[in-house]
């Protein structure tokens, strides 16, 4: 190999590290919910940086988190060609522990039991959600990707996971929101 | 009554912007004007704006989910060296 040869490859494996770093906890948070446990989640999302790594070449440097969860979205159904349309749905997988809910502070043990029905609730409703949809809202508000990261993941257009996504939270928030008091009951 | 009925168009018009309004997600922003129209009608309706605070909430509760389950920091590390070693030839 040249001098100069050799200094592209350099540049390139450079390039690449870059680009990747940032985006390891995130690659790893999605595939968990892809793979469904932790072990091979990590394998995937190696198979997947191996892919994109092979396919750097042809990255147009725009957009690296999207690309990436693309080659993680292809990467996963080859390994499960036979599998159903991709549905995110171990999700039981990220709410591992339910301490009292959202508590930053130690609640009193009213609180606490207060903060547990709603906690309760809330996991009810995104359970019962058509897994299509709990889907898009795990991506989105669980593990905090764009719509467009979303859609990339999913393999559909950006307008889906929006109406997804709408029509989850929505759901979720009829079902946790406090029942007004008859009389102030909108329709 | 038309200002009655005006207001309930209003809510329904920005009932149906508001997660995009929260989200401020690069792919679908709402343009400058429907800002300052949806901002300007926060400001006066407590239905909408109690509607806000319940998509903040949501959001905010089922982030928490995420971040009680945090990804294993040993994962990462073995990654990271993955990387590495694809970035310094060691494997390809």
């Amino acid at each position: 190999m040249s001098d100069s040869a050799g200094s592209t490859d350099a540049a390139r494996r450079h390039a690449f590290a870059e680009l990747v770093e940032p985006q390891i906890e995130v690659l790893l948070r999605v595939a968990r919910s892809l793979a469904g446990n932790a072990p091979d989640a990590e394998d995937l999302v190696q198979k997947a940086l191996l892919r994109a790594f092979r396919g750097l070449d042809v990255f147009d440097g725009r957009h690296p988190r999207a690309w990436l969860l693309t080659i993680l979205r292809n990467t996963n159904a080859n390994l499960h060609r036979r599998q159903r349309p991709l549905i995110v749905d171990n999700w039981e997988l990220i709410h591992t522990s339910r301490p009292a809910f959202g508590a930053a502070v130690q609640p009193s043990a009213e609180d606490s039991v207060v903060a547990d029905q709603i906690d309760t609730t809330l996991w009810e409703a995104v359970s019962a959600l058509d897994p299509r949809f709990r889907t898009a809202l795990i991506l989105v508000d669980l593990n905090d990707l764009s719509y467009a990261e979303a859609a990339a993941v999913l393999g559909v257009p950006v307008g889906t996971v929006m109406s997804r996504l709408s029509r989850a939270r929505e759901r979720v928030r009829r079902a946790v929101r406090p029942t007004p008091p008859i009389g102030e009951q909108h329709s | 009554m038309i200002t009655a009925v005006r207001q309930l168009l209003t809510c329904h018009w920005t009932s149906h912007r508001v997660q995009r309004y929260l989200d401020a997600d690069p792919d679908a922003h709402l343009a400058p004007d429907e800002v300052a129209r949806l901002e300007a009608h926060l400001a006066a309706c407590e239905r909408c704006t109690d509607l806000v605070a319940q998509h903040k909430a949501l959001h905010w509760a089922l982030s928490t989910w995420s971040r009680r389950s945090p990804v294993d920091p040993a994962s990462v590390d073995r990654v990271r060296r993955f990387v590495d070693e694809l970035s310094d030839g060691s494997r390809s």
